[in-house]
């Protein structure tokens, strides 16, 4: 290589772009303290092929050397001298603040959307059959009972607007088409009170519905639901795959 | 020139290494990380999710309608009929309530406001807070089946009464008044709109049934709104479970002015350049 300096900053540069912008096309986002740690053990990498003979420690420290020293220096270079140690202080200066400052932002809660339920309600199949009856005697119940909150299985009812978390929206496929019937049944019948402390309990305005109807009730209300909506159960075969 | 690195080509690599870590590490930016599990930062329906209360030096407002209000930024919170435990509520006449605050760092300000056509005399507004750490569930603190909760203070006004009632519940049916009642309200109706303002001390002798309200220490409030226009049947429209409510939001008394974190970052400045003058002395020096 003919300016290790020049081929570091390349090398750091693409291993940036691959972490922050590569890796999201496979998996999730990296955390911005990961990507900054990969950085860090590449540069890391990078000073230990430098320094492996004095020569090419001496290629890689020497233009910076010069650059901070600035001996000679006229032009553009002089003026990028003067503003790295200018900027330098006040970048410092600024990550203090920035990292000390108060927030007067909320606490962020991390609240678990779909905790695990009890064990009892793990595995739970639809006793009634899925006849057109069945379906449209659970729409009929969802109407009068979910549709002020859960709203056309959108979860954009009427009385939704006060509440935080917002009532569920069937239709989106992150919900009632990732969850087992059975979890739905834990879910209505135990309400939000229900939920375990990573769920909020505390928060819910979904009702404990087990004191107003039955078990029939809810498996009919299941089933009115996931056709309005127009999801599937997952089933254990999928999960098995 | 050497061969080998020297002291001050160690520092400015370690200078670059740790610009890289403290950038990722410190950095505001980190949110994502948990993505995929958090909820919604708020509810999209709603308008804010805080209520700040403001330190003032000028004294409290002492009325509904005072002057200093209109300085003072209103958080609005959209409000729901009580849908969740019968008797339930299908339409409240209340569809959202704007919230204001001050403090003077003794005593509390809550200014609540919103659109009701008719003034009545059952007409009433509630604010709701958690008390100390424990959590509770918005709904009068009812029980929760895998979670130990705690009591809630409900700061309550009726237009008749004409003053608060301070109260403490923990689960349905236990709604009671305090035997200290450390809470005043006063309402003013003026063009279609309720104006109710409350007042108490920042802290209390009762900590075990009063919010204790610390600056700069987040708590969570619900709302609750009474229309108490009455009916044929000689009953209000709204009465007892039938409100208009919200669920949980966060509320703070802002803090004094703390400026100690500038020291801390003109001290960080004056060390960098300290660091910088001493490491192009040397590298002058050769």
């Amino acid at each position: 290589m003919k300016n290790p300096l020049s081929t570091a900053a390349i090398i750091l540069v693409v291993m940036f772009v691959i972490l922050e912008f590569g890796m999201p096309l496979f998996t999730a986002p990296l955390p911005a303290s990961l990507v900054y740690l990969y950085l860090a053990l590449t540069l890391a990498g990078i000073m230990l092929f430098a320094t492996m003979s004095g020569t090419s420690a001496e290629a890689f420290m020497g233009p910076i050397r010069r650059f901070l020293a600035g001996d000679g220096q006229v032009g553009p270079a002089k003026t990028a001298r003067i503003l790295v140690l200018v900027l330098f202080p006040f970048l410092v200066g600024w990550q203090t603040f920035s990292t000390l400052a108060p927030s007067d932002m909320p606490p962020a809660e991390n609240r678990t959307i779909h905790p695990a339920p009890p064990g009892e309600f793990v595995g739970l199949a639809n006793p009634l059959p899925r006849t057109q009856n069945n379906i449209t005697q659970g729409q009929g119940r969802y109407f009068s009972l979910c549709f002020p909150c859960h709203g056309a299985f959108d979860g954009k009812g009427p009385a939704a607007v006060g509440f935080n978390p917002p009532p569920a929206n069937f239709k989106d496929p992150g919900t009632i088409a990732q969850l087992q019937e059975s979890y739905l049944f834990w879910r209505i019948k135990k309400g939000g009170v229900g939920l375990p402390v990573e769920g909020m309990p505390w928060k819910s305005a979904m009702p404990r519905w087990e004191l107003e109807l039955s078990d029939e009730d809810i498996w009919m209300i299941i089933m009115g639901e996931y056709a309005g909506a127009g999801q599937e159960p997952r089933t254990w075969e999928e999960e098995e795959e | 020139m050497g061969h080998t690195m020297r002291l001050t080509d160690w520092a400015v690599v370690g200078l670059m290494g740790l610009a890289l870590v403290g950038n990722g590490l410190l950095g505001p930016k980190d949110a994502r990380a948990q993505e995929g599990e958090a909820e919604p930062a708020a509810a999209e329906a709603s308008e804010d999710v805080a209520i700040r209360i403001g330190l003032t030096e000028e004294g409290l407002p002492d009325a509904p309608f005072a002057p200093a209000w209109d300085e003072v930024r209103a958080a609005e919170f959209k409000l729901s009929p009580q849908v969740h435990w019968p008797d339930r509520l299908l339409d409240a006449t209340v569809k959202s309530v704007r919230v204001r605050g001050l403090h003077d760092g003794e005593r509390i300000a809550v200014l609540l406001e919103y659109q009701d056509p008719t003034m009545d005399s059952d007409d009433a507004a509630g604010l709701e807070f958690m008390v100390g750490d424990t959590k509770a569930h918005f709904a009068h603190g009812q029980e929760m089946l895998q979670v130990k909760g705690g009591p809630v203070n409900i700061w309550f006004w009726r237009n008749k009464d004409g003053k608060a009632v301070d109260m403490s519940a923990e689960g349905f049916g236990s709604l009671a008044p305090q035997t200290h009642q450390d809470v005043t309200a006063s309402g003013e109706w003026k063009d279609g709109a309720w104006r109710v303002l409350f007042t108490r001390s920042l802290e209390t002798a009762n900590p075990e049934q009063d919010v204790m309200i610390v600056p700069g220490r987040w708590t969570n409030v619900a709302f609750a709104v009474w229309d108490g226009q009455m009916m044929a049947s000689g009953e209000p429209k709204e009465k007892g479970s039938q409100k208009a409510i919200s669920s949980w939001w966060y509320f703070r008394a802002e803090p004094p002015p703390d400026y100690t974190v500038f020291i801390y970052a003109a001290l960080g400045l004056g060390v960098a350049a300290l660091f910088e003058l001493a490491l192009v002395k040397k590298l002058r020096k050769g």
